[in-house]
């Protein structure tokens, strides 16, 4: 799939753009903060419906045109999809409306013109996204990790993204729930309603999870192990599933919760028997639930970790080490994605070429010259072999603006 | 300022339309101008309509639906299957069924649905007025026909739970595919659940 054409009104540092784009690789360069990086978020936006930083939406809207003395802002994000032979229009309006002294924020989602939900809009284009922060995968916090399941499995698998939604709405009833009964204010006979319903979608999102976890584990483990270390480094995901109350943490792994991810990795996913397991562990844990007024079980407290030789490589891997194998997660997640729906996902890859040594570089080159589409940013197109320029377009952004010429850069 | 050029009666009327769900500032204004202006007494007709029916509705001490008399109508009605109960959440529940002729019960309407978030609890909810109905009524079976959504079906569950234990048979609503609708555009979780209660041709 691959994104003919893409339109912006009012959003970041674009008051407003009109951009045809092609097949196989573009290169969008210029100097910092000119809007290189704005224009691969819209269409990640656009396919996932987040941005890949967790701010504030209203951000997105652009500065000189989000004046709070004007009714209403509008911000439209438009791509023209060619996928299968077909195209699609896709578009997500920005509103933002004072009314009463009071601001609001809403968006909408449109498939050709005609408005949908924000569920039913996922799944029309894939992406996957490079950043230099991808880093914090491995670094940052578990919901970060958790963050990047949900996005990454919500692009395929819409069933996943509606249960993750029914999960979510019945784990804030649960919690409110939960501090009423710690204030003695409701009755407990409330709580296996929530729960049986809460065991249902949950179940689903681990064994998906578990299933992804697997798939991407062994793909990225290939990657890494036959063609970016030449045999010298093994890298293994392990899928820790929050599925005890207490996960007791030896060596700065929850080892229960390692066990249980294998037991779910390896254990043929029985979905029956994550059911079980759960309303066990759900009920076990309501004395605590109550008493802290959250629940402490559940996928909405998962994590995951990667393990480079059998180290844990947040806690023991060198920078490099960190770096190589999201290199080889999200090359896995490429072919992953390419699996499940039987075609390339559009690249988005900000000025993650920069960074990589020879070797690495024209491996995951070889990834972008396979997609259909890949769009990369870079301040120095220098950086890149004559012969991939020869073939990439190239386009200058510079302040909000893309600056259309079909020469190649000397 | 604005406010104070507008005659105090005037302003007073624009603020009691503006408290209504679903009208802002602006239609406030449309509608006490359209009122004021007006030559057919419809400001006199309305604040009749209102007063009468504040005056006149209460709700029926049986079913808890909004009536003008006590028992309601369809408490009342002898040609009404009596031991047959629809449970809905709304007033406007009833009208639903009442329109689509298929049903002819009786009913219950427990103003709400249980929501934590909200605060709402069955406490807050014709609840135990529905248990002591059902323990002293000799119904045959209790339809749950809350709605579909996250609260109408937690509170169908609960309902479910508390009239376990007696000698009467519990339904609800089928869930499943709306009547013209396009199987290509129906949501995954609508059509996992209307191929859980398919039914045998």
């Amino acid at each position: 799939m691959y994104v003919r054409h893409l339109s912006l009104t009012n959003y970041r540092n674009y008051g407003r753009l009109e951009l045809d784009l092609s097949p196989g690789s573009t290169l969008l360069y210029g100097s910092n903060a000119q809007g290189k990086t704005n224009l691969l978020e819209a269409i990640y936006y656009l396919a996932t419906t987040r941005s890949p930083h967790a701010e504030q939406e209203q951000q997105l809207l652009n500065w000189d045109a989000d004046d709070p003395t004007q009714p209403i802002v509008v911000g439209r994000l438009t791509a023209s999809v060619v996928a299968q032979g077909e195209e699609r229009q896709l578009e997500i309006r920005l509103i933002k409306e004072q009314k009463l002294g009071q601001s609001s924020f809403r968006r909408e989602a449109l498939i050709n013109r005609r408005k949908v939900r924000l569920m039913d809009f996922l799944g029309n284009l894939r992406v996957v996204l490079f950043l230099p922060e991808d880093i914090q995968l491995v670094t940052g916090t578990p919901s970060q990790r958790r963050r990047y399941l949900d996005i990454t499995l919500c692009q395929v698998d819409a069933i996943y993204c509606q249960a993750l939604s029914q999960y979510n709405k019945l784990l804030e009833q649960r919690n409110a729930l939960l501090r009423q009964l710690a204030e003695g204010q409701s009755s407990k006979e409330l709580l296996p309603i929530y729960d049986e319903k809460l065991v249902h979608w949950g179940s689903l999102i681990f064994a998906r999870r578990a299933l992804f976890c697997q798939e991407m584990g062994r793909e990225a483990q290939r990657i890494h192990y036959e063609s970016l270390t030449d045999g010298v480094e093994s890298i293994r995901l392990h899928y820790l599933p929050r599925l005890l109350g207490n996960g007791q943490r030896r060596n700065g792994v929850a080892e229960p919760l390692a066990e249980l991810g294998s037991w779910l990795q390896m254990g043929g996913i029985d979905q029956e028997a994550i059911r079980t397991r759960f309303t066990r562990e759900l009920q076990t844990a309501v004395p605590q639930d109550i008493a802290r007024g959250v629940s402490s079980v559940g996928p909405h407290r998962d994590d995951w970790l990667l393990e480079v030789n059998g180290r844990h490589l947040g806690h023991y891997g060198s920078r490099g080490q960190q770096r190589s194998a999201i290199l080889s997660l999200k090359m896995a997640e490429i072919q992953w994605m390419t699996q499940v729906t039987q075609e390339t996902p559009v690249l988005l890859l900000d000025e993650v070429v920069a960074e990589l040594d020879a070797q690495r570089r024209s491996l995951l080159l070889y990834y972008v010259k396979q997609a259909a589409q890949a769009l990369l940013t870079a301040t120095d197109p220098g950086m890149f072999t004559a012969d991939f320029l020869r073939q990439a377009t190239s386009l200058a952004v510079q302040n909000g603006r893309v600056l259309t010429s079909s020469d190649p850069i000397s | 300022m604005a406010q104070n050029v507008l005659p105090r009666t005037v302003q007073r009327l624009i603020d009691t339309f503006a408290r209504l769900p679903g009208i802002g500032p602006k239609s406030a204004s449309r509608l006490t101008f359209y009122l004021l202006r007006d030559k057919d007494n419809l400001a006199l007709d309305l604040a009749a309509a209102l007063q009468e029916m504040k005056a006149n509705t209460r709700l029926c001490p049986v079913c808890f639906n909004i009536t003008e008399e006590e028992p309601c109508l369809i408490c009342r009605d002898e040609g009404r299957d009596a031991t047959l109960l629809c449970v809905v959440e709304e007033p406007l529940d009833v009208v639903a069924i009442e329109r689509s002729r298929a049903y002819n019960g009786r009913y219950h309407v427990l103003h709400g649905a249980i929501s934590p978030v909200e605060g709402i609890g069955p406490e807050d909810l014709k609840v135990a007025e529905l248990v002591r109905r059902v323990q002293q009524g000799n119904f045959r079976e209790i339809i749950l026909a809350t709605n579909p959504t996250l609260e109408g079906e937690s509170t169908s569950l609960y309902l479910q739970r508390r009239l376990m234990h007696e000698k009467v048979k519990i339904t609800r609503l089928a869930r499943g595919l709306p009547v013209g609708g396009d199987l290509e555009y129906t949501d995954e979780i609508t059509l996992s659940r209307a191929l859980e209660g398919r039914q045998e041709l």
